[in-house]
């Protein structure tokens, strides 16, 4: 008998817009093994769930004082903060705290209560939409991660599957018999650069993109690369050209579009919540030209591969207009 | 700054008429109320019972009565006058009035006549007739003071209002008012003696008399028409006034011809509605627009019409609808009160077999509302359903794109139409009501669904706040503060008649709670049904509105006034407000008194007495932590859907005593969810007094949290949901007459093609999972705020409020604020 898993999710994310075709339902799975340094969602890091204290929500009713018995919950002169070692996830604090400024970024959820949660939109998911399982990096929930794939295809939806690639190529290949679109990131070409900016080098990720786009394009199935454009990172002519040399040579025919995602900062606040100083803090927006440019670029390597360059995002100069 | 939608495609006479009516009251020529009084001492003129409903002119009921009064023209009558039937007197009066009395304009460069027709008249009463009314009104016991103090203590408000109904406008193009007239001559003669000396004889012949006013008065017309002709230098004007002479001949007494006749018949037609009801435009809906003008487009287009000039003939139209709002034109213009016109159409949509509807007529409508808007009137709905094309989707979601509140509204067929086969089964009329017809209802004032030219619903008499049953269940029937007179400020004694349901601190279990709301229910629900049955009576006896009635199938027949229940369908509509803050109020109590026992239910009314102040942090936990309704939770949700059939099932036990009209449920607020949050009491869902209640069927805001998916799924399910028993299909709805819901959406989800194919998802899920009706807002919160800060490079700017359009710089800053924080809480 298979075990039915438990899954640990960050969010799920109804009528989204941007992961796929379509209307989508987006389970995001806690837990990541790169360390961008300019990750967008730093709360999908730790693969536990964790407490998270809001000042905006906090009515300063101090229920919260002393129920914590493990010593977790600081009390200091700026506020509360949470010390993530002492605490057991007892949840008493907040379930204590009646404005949902204590609360859990992440829950664990017995599959078939998550499949539930994912079917509830499926009237508006069409030919197009359907449920995309992104992360952190899913895959590294991958028993979890198959057993849903195989309970949603069996519903008949459309999957996506958005990965960083940095796994086993075997759990990418078992996922991949289910996946209708396949989400993939290259941040950067040059793989000392990928090191620095994420902890690891990309050979194994390329190497699977390498193999999964010819599984893929036997199979009928759509790939999507992702390239997020970072400033002083990823945001040069030598790295958007190297991928889309390697695009063009090694995934041509596979890869039905490649989107540049400019850099954006609404995640600050994230890291504020969690007490953590972001690197990107203070870093503009992409100037519009320059995403332009790099398109351009980008558009001019994959040339006669059939691939589709798009570039997304809000830029500075959109920002200056408003 | 960020773009507003302008009109666009203007000719050069369209351009004029356009700018000439925003002109407002700078304009020379207006369409502002006229009274007219048969010179009888005392003689009421305003019907202020139509104004039951619009809380805000309360207080000033006395000042029009006596204006209307003093500025009145007294006609000449006919010696014999008052010793005709009061419908008879009626018809007389109101067409001499428009005949006579009215002066008749043509504007420059206008191809429809029909100028004026906002009036105040006399309804020919006797001075007998005058005191008798007056004692029923304002003595001693009368409507008005009971009204007031049933909208003071918050349970809402209701009185017996004109339009809302769609009158058999086809009729008028296929057979003309000669046609009706002869069919009326004919029943009359079929009478027995007996008969025609009643009042079914008489009334007969007040609506066989009212066909000759549109005949007069387009002969009025047609002379004004010729001696413009005369005196006009430019020969193409002078050749259109001499074919708008031409058309007049002929309409609307004689069968259209062509396109440009059929607009001209339905426009006079329309109008004189207005003109006897003595109330611009209220709901009086077009129906169907787009499938019966459709063989006067096409033969018009077959004779060689130019499709542009086609288009100018409806832009025309679209003027003259909106000239209703020039009533009031010199009292200011607080788009909040005067939004409520909605003369309505409908669009596409289903027909036999449920197959689609749309046709060529449907897209030049549409071209037409793009091109014209953002204005107000007519008001346009879009019925979609599930086999709606592809194409008829790209361009109203396009429009949608465009335009900041939505330029129509949506309906949604299936689940419409389980609603009004649940009502042909509940009130026994499946011969009027059933599968082989119901594709042809359609809508009247923002979404109410009707059936067409035989059906008047009520759809805005009733409009109850059942939040009230919560308040008084939680105090054995008492209240939970005192409810002080609005205007003289005197304090009301508590509440007497409602039932003890039980001493809410002794519950021990929510259930028992839950038994005592219901038990309130139906006290409010029986309340506001003997109160508008008083009031129904009183216009039965002295309101009727002959023209109107002969336009209504049922009413020649039955030999009754549309006001005495003559239509072959009637329904009263009750109207629940604040439906999410009752439900979420529930969901509060459970959660915090008996399964979390945050609180005990002393401590709760406590909170609620104090308005919540010395308790925020219980206030935090009834906000924050108690399940809420409009998250697609499926626990929250069925408590929704107990408290949908509770009060739903109890408004089919009533129908009124006079015009024997049957009860059905509704939910639209209009803008009572705004004023009734002054009234009401601190609700157990957090809400402080003063807080807005929630606004129709929508989740309360804020509380949808997981975004409009789950928020339409939620609505579907406590209307009934899907199950193998549905009242259509598998569609099943407990409100036959609609329930208003608004969305706001981010415009990033129209900002490609692409992404405009993810509406049109959203769209066609709506309209498996979701209600009756929706409206979209496309805005974020920052052009708002703009707008709020310059309202003078905004004054284009339209919004839903519920329902029904708005323009945002002319509404009060409190609604502003609102849709504001409704609009900022979807900021990503």
């Amino acid at each position: 008998m298979r075990l039915i898993p438990k899954v640990t999710v960050l969010d799920i994310q109804r009528m989204s817009t941007e992961d796929g075709p379509g209307l989508r339902t987006t389970v995001f799975l806690k837990g990541c093994n790169l360390r961008c340094a300019w990750c967008h969602n730093p709360e999908s890091i730790d693969a536990r769930p964790f407490v998270q204290w809001n000042r905006v929500k906090c009515i300063g009713c101090d229920s919260c004082r002393s129920i914590c018995e493990n010593g977790a919950l600081v009390h200091g002169e700026s506020g509360i903060s949470i010390n993530g070692g002492h605490c057991v996830l007892c949840l008493a604090c907040v379930r204590e705290c009646p404005s949902g400024a204590l609360g859990v970024r992440g829950e664990y959820f017995e599959g078939p209560e998550l499949l539930k949660e994912l079917l509830k939109d499926r009237a508006y998911f069409g030919e197009e939409g359907g449920i995309t399982i992104s992360g952190g990096e899913p895959l590294l929930q991958a028993e979890a991660v198959l057993w849903l794939l195989r309970e949603l295809k069996r519903e008949g939806l459309q999957i996506a599957l958005d990965t960083a690639g940095l796994v086993p190529m075997k759990k990418l290949f078992e996922a991949l018999a289910y996946t209708d679109l396949l989400l993939y990131d290259i941040k950067l070409f040059d793989s000392l650069l990928h090191k620095k900016y994420t902890g690891s080098g990309n050979e194994q990720i390329l190497e699977n993109l390498k193999q999964a786009a010819r599984f893929l394009s036997e199979n009928g199935q759509r790939l999507w690369i992702r390239t997020p454009v970072i400033p002083g990172a990823t945001a040069n002519m030598e790295n958007i050209g190297a991928i889309g040399v390697f695009i063009a040579e090694n995934l041509a025919g596979a890869v039905e579009r490649w989107e540049l995602c400019a850099f954006n900062n609404l995640c600050k606040n994230k890291y504020q919540l969690l007490g953590l100083d972001w690197p990107y803090r203070d870093v503009d927006l992409m100037p519009r030209v320059e995403m332009e440019r790099l398109a351009q670029k980008a558009a001019e390597k994959v040339k006669g591969t059939g691939v589709a360059v798009f570039w997304t995002g809000a830029t500075a100069s959109e920002a200056e207009e408003e | 700054m960020p773009k507003i939608k302008e009109p666009y495609n203007f000719s050069k006479r369209i351009k004029w008429l356009y700018d000439y009516y925003f002109m407002g009251n700078q304009r020379k020529w207006n369409n502002e109320f006229l009274s007219f009084t048969t010179g009888v001492k005392g003689d009421s003129l305003f019907e202020e019972m139509t104004f039951y409903i619009v809380p805000e002119i309360y207080p000033f009921f006395n000042p029009f009565n006596k204006g209307f009064g003093q500025n009145a023209v007294t006609l000449d009558l006919p010696g014999d006058f008052f010793k005709r039937g009061l419908a008879e007197r009626k018809s007389f009066f109101i067409r001499k009035a428009m005949v006579e009395g009215v002066p008749h304009e043509v504007l420059p460069g206008d191809l429809l006549a029909g100028s004026r027709f906002n009036i105040v008249c006399s309804k020919g009463w006797t001075p007998q007739e005058v005191k008798k009314r007056h004692k029923k009104i304002s003595g001693r016991g009368g409507v008005r003071q009971k009204l007031f103090e049933f909208k003071d203590k918050g349970f809402g408000n209701c009185g017996p209002t004109s339009g809302h109904l769609i009158p058999d406008y086809p009729r008028i193009l296929k057979i003309g008012f000669k046609g009706l007239s002869d069919y009326y001559g004919e029943l009359y003669e079929k009478l027995s003696t007996n008969e025609q000396g009643s009042r079914k004889g008489e009334n007969l012949r007040a609506m066989r008399e009212a066909c000759l006013m549109p005949k007069e008065l387009a002969a009025a017309y047609r002379d004004e028409c010729l001696a413009r002709a005369k005196d006009e230098k430019d020969e193409t004007r002078r050749a259109e006034l001499i074919r708008m002479a031409g058309n007049l001949k002929v309409v609307p007494w004689e069968p259209a011809e062509n396109f440009w006749q059929a607009v001209q018949s339905l426009w006079i037609t329309h109008m004189l509605v207005m003109s006897d009801e003595n109330y611009p435009g209220p709901g009086i809906s077009f129906g169907r627009l787009d499938q019966y003008l459709l063989p006067y487009w096409q033969k018009s287009m077959a004779e060689g019409m130019d499709i542009e000039f086609g288009k100018e003939i409806l832009k025309c139209f679209w003027i003259h609808c909106n000239t209703a709002y020039d009533a009031m034109i010199r009292t200011g213009c607080n788009q909040g009160i005067t939004a409520g016109y909605g003369q309505l159409f409908n669009l596409s949509g289903m027909g036999k077999d449920g197959i689609d509807m749309t046709n060529e007529l449907t897209y030049v409508l549409l071209e037409v509302i793009d091109e014209m808007s953002p204005i107000l009137e007519p008001k346009p709905n879009v019925r979609l359903h599930c086999n709606s094309p592809e194409e008829l989707l790209d361009k109203v979601v396009t429009m949608i794109a465009g335009s900041q509140g939505a330029p129509f509204l949506l309906n949604f067929d299936e689940r419409s139409m389980a609603g009004m086969l649940r009502q042909a089964q509940k009130a026994g009329c499946e011969d009027l009501i059933n599968s082989d017809n119901v594709f042809d209802y359609a809508s009247v004032g923002c979404l109410e669904n009707t059936m067409c030219g035989n059906d008047r619903s009520a759809t805005v008499d009733c409009n109850l706040n059942l939040y009230k049953a919560v308040e008084l269940a939680l105090c054995n029937g008492r209240e939970l503060n005192t409810y002080t007179d609005s205007i003289w400020g005197k304090p009301y004694p508590s509440n007497s008649d409602a039932p003890e349901s039980g001493v809410a601190e002794n519950f021990t279990t929510f259930e028992q709670l839950f038994a005592a709301f219901g038990q309130q229910v139906k006290y409010i629900v029986r309340k506001i049904v003997g109160l508008y049955d008083e009031m129904d009576a009183i216009r039965a006896e002295f309101s009727p509105t002959p023209y109107l009635s002969a336009l209504v199938r049922g009413c020649a027949e039955s030999g009754r006034d549309v006001t005495q229940g003559g239509a072959e369908l009637k329904f009263i509509t009750i109207e629940a407000v604040t439906f999410a803050t009752t439900v979420d109020s529930l969901l509060a109590i459970k959660h915090l008194v008996f399964d979390e026992e945050i609180c005990t239910m002393l401590e709760l009314k406590t909170a609620l007495q104090a308005n919540w102040v010395g308790y925020e942090k219980l206030q935090a936990a009834a906000i924050n932590k108690a399940p809420k309704y409009g998250r697609d939770d499926d626990e929250a949700d069925a408590l929704a859907l107990r408290v949908m059939d509770l009060w739903a099932e109890e408004t089919w036990r009533y129908k009124t005593t006079s015009t024997e009209a049957q009860f059905r449920p509704g939910m639209l607020s209009w803008n009572y969810w705004i004023s009734s949050g002054y009234i009401l009491s601190a609700s157990p869902d957090g809400r402080r007094k003063g807080q807005f209640l929630s606004n129709a069927i929508c989740p309360v805001n804020g509380a949808d949290i997981n975004g409009p998916t789950a928020n339409a799924n939620s609505v579907g399910k406590v209307l009934g949901g899907h199950s193998e028993d549905g009242d259509y299909l598998t569609y099943k709805n407990n409100l036959p007459n609609g329930a208003s819901h608004t969305i706001t959406i981010n415009p990033s989800i129209t900002r490609s093609a692409e992404h405009k194919e993810k509406l049109k998802a959203f769209l066609k899920g709506y309209a498996k999972n979701g209600g009756t009706a929706l409206q979209i807002n496309i805005l974020d919160a920052e052009m708002l705020r703009e707008a709020q800060a310059h309202p003078e490079d905004y004054r284009n700017l339209l919004v839903r409020v519920t329902g029904y359009n708005a323009y945002f710089a002319g509404i009060g800053r409190e609604l502003q604020d609102e849709i504001i924080a409704r609009e900022s809480h979807r900021c990503v």
